[in-house]
């Protein structure tokens, strides 16, 4: 067990049926670091985030080799598997609210992992809603249905659900892709509030989200990990690989 | 810059128009004849229609009376055989929607399923008259006729309830996943809730058909003429063979000579107006919960 790194990926293939997606990845993710991964789509960003949490578990034909450890455990061999999915907050590009009360979807992983003390519930509903900014919002209609929240503040209560079963990383997957601008930095407030605390995985297609709130930023291409180094050297004149300079200036991608 | 009408919009008008008159024409082509059918049916039924009509057996040859024996054997047979056929179905549909991966065992499943929806009822009688009359021993029998329409119901109870469970979005699916729901939590908590109108419209409708069906019924449990006690809501037994509305109709309408006309068309209301009654039911469950829609 490292007490260093949160994940460690140690040479992670994974095809899907005859399609290589990730072709040999290794690298770790410090504990209360944000790394950033950027690249172009179809490099394999999304998948990287499914093997981490064993979503990929439900896409079909998904051949996984290589050693994924989360907090010193292999996640291919946790029996578990929804403990290990607690340990970590999950944002999907589009915002989900559950057809539930604003309430309920913040309130379902914790009921679902066995809380069922009403206090602790409302405590801990307000703590996650306040994180993700959206408590003000919300606070006097907490039974109204998270689905007909805007966009943006559903995308707030997707991080709140994500922070509600207390996780150790957040991964976030190109979370900004579907909400307006003004939202979008008042998430990335969020996240320089919660990174002090918690391990964030932020991957996005925004390179320039990515050197504003990165301590350290992963650039893949085509299932390759091309780079990965501090956000200031990757986004310097001379980053390691030519490739990376020409896709975080906007040359190619 | 004007808005004249140009030659070529005024054709489009005329088109649009002529689109318009035709689909109307068709839907009260549709309409006309199905008010025709229960006026009609209204109509020459009115003079027996009562209260006695429905409580009292038929007498003197089926030439009299009314219809108390046949109405509640269609009632058993359309209760028990969905009392059977609607946990089967539902939970095997969830199994295959929620649980099972697509291979090849679970297409062959599923291409089953939505052929045996298409078998015509009189093999499913034949087939309950092989397997439950006769090979399991039940004889003819209240049991067997309901087994049959059980086995006659499923697939589409299968179908419906697959069809009502696709339509919950999947990114509810994977939200619960992520945040460490198990299977059996996501079933229960979100995708249940948000299909349960669609599965219970589509079990519903399946009591007309099972009411309707004469076929399945008529080797594997109905009977010509059985008297029973009248006002006796448990008159018949499960290893009973029993008289059903359906087949009531179709005996009293041709193998019985000398039936007052009133009487098959008194039969004919009562069943149409259950069945109608049943699908109206559905309409209004399907209405209440979609009016709870959250998405």
């Amino acid at each position: 067990m490292s007490a260093e790194h949160m994940i460690e990926i140690d040479n992670l293939r994974v095809r899907y049926g005859r399609r290589d997606v990730l072709k040999g990845v290794t690298l770790n993710v410090r504990r209360n670091e944000v790394l950033g991964v950027i690249g172009p789509a179809q490099s394999g960003k999304t998948t990287l985030l499914r093997v981490i949490n064993r979503t990929i578990d439900d896409v079909p034909d998904a051949v996984v080799r290589g050693c994924i450890k989360v907090d010193g455990q292999d996640v291919r061999q946790v029996k578990d598997v929804p403990a290990l999915r607690r340990k970590i907050g999950m944002v999907s590009p589009l915002p989900v609210g559950l057809p539930l009360s604003i309430f309920d979807n913040v309130a379902f992983a914790p009921r679902m992992a066995g809380v069922r003390d009403r206090h602790e519930l409302e405590a801990r509903v307000e703590r996650c809603l306040r994180q993700a900014a959206l408590w003000d919002e919300v606070k006097d209609r907490l039974s109204s249905l998270g689905t007909r929240l805007s966009g943006g503040q559903q995308q707030r209560l997707t991080i709140a659900r994500a922070l509600s079963h207390d996780p150790e990383v957040l991964c976030l997957d190109e979370f900004s892709i579907a909400i307006d601008p003004v939202t979008t930095m008042r998430i990335e407030d969020v996240l320089k509030e919660l990174r002090s605390r918690i391990t964030i995985v932020l991957v996005t297609n925004l390179v320039q989200q990515a050197r504003r709130l990165a301590d350290r930023t992963a650039f893949f291409f085509n299932g390759d990990l091309v780079e990965l180094d501090r956000t200031e050297a990757i986004f310097s004149e001379t980053p390691a690989d030519p490739r990376t300079f020409q896709y975080v200036r906007g040359i190619f991608g | 810059m004007s808005f004249q009408a140009t030659s070529f919009t005024r054709s489009k008008q005329r088109s649009e128009l002529a689109a318009r008159a035709v689909f109307l024409m068709m839907t009260l082509l549709m309409v006309v004849p199905l008010l025709m059918i229960v006026g009609y049916l209204f109509y020459q039924a009115w003079p027996i229609l009562s209260l006695d009509f429905l409580l009292s057996n038929p007498r003197n040859g089926m030439r009299a009376g009314g219809i108390w024996s046949p109405l509640l054997g269609t009632i058993y047979l359309v209760v028990i055989s969905l009392v059977i056929a609607t946990p089967i179905g539902v939970l095997a549909a969830v199994f295959l929607n929620e649980y099972a991966r697509e291979n090849w065992f679970t297409r062959v499943i599923n291409l089953a399923v939505v052929n045996l929806a298409g078998v015509p009822s009189i093999v499913h009688a034949l087939f309950g008259l092989g397997a439950f009359v006769l090979f399991a021993g039940l004889g003819k029998s209240i049991l067997a006729a309901s087994l049959t329409l059980a086995i006659m119901t499923l697939p589409v109870i299968i179908a419906s309830t697959k069809e009502a469970l696709a339509a919950v979005p999947m990114p509810f699916r994977e939200a619960c996943w992520n945040v460490g729901a198990t299977r059996w939590q996501t079933i229960r908590h979100v995708v249940l809730p948000n299909s349960i109108g669609g599965i219970l419209t589509g079990v519903i409708l399946q009591v007309s058909r099972a009411a309707g069906e004469t076929a399945p019924i008529m080797f594997t449990g109905a009977v010509f003429y059985k008297a029973i006690k009248e006002g006796d809501l448990f008159a018949y037994g499960l290893r009973d063979q029993c008289m059903a509305l359906s087949m009531h109709l179709f005996t009293i309408s041709t193998q019985v000579p000398g039936v007052p006309k009133a009487l098959p068309y008194g039969a004919a209301v009562v069943l149409l107006g259950s069945v109608l009654a049943v699908n109206a039911l559905a309409i209004v469950v399907r209405f209440r919960l979609r009016s709870r829609r959250k998405w």
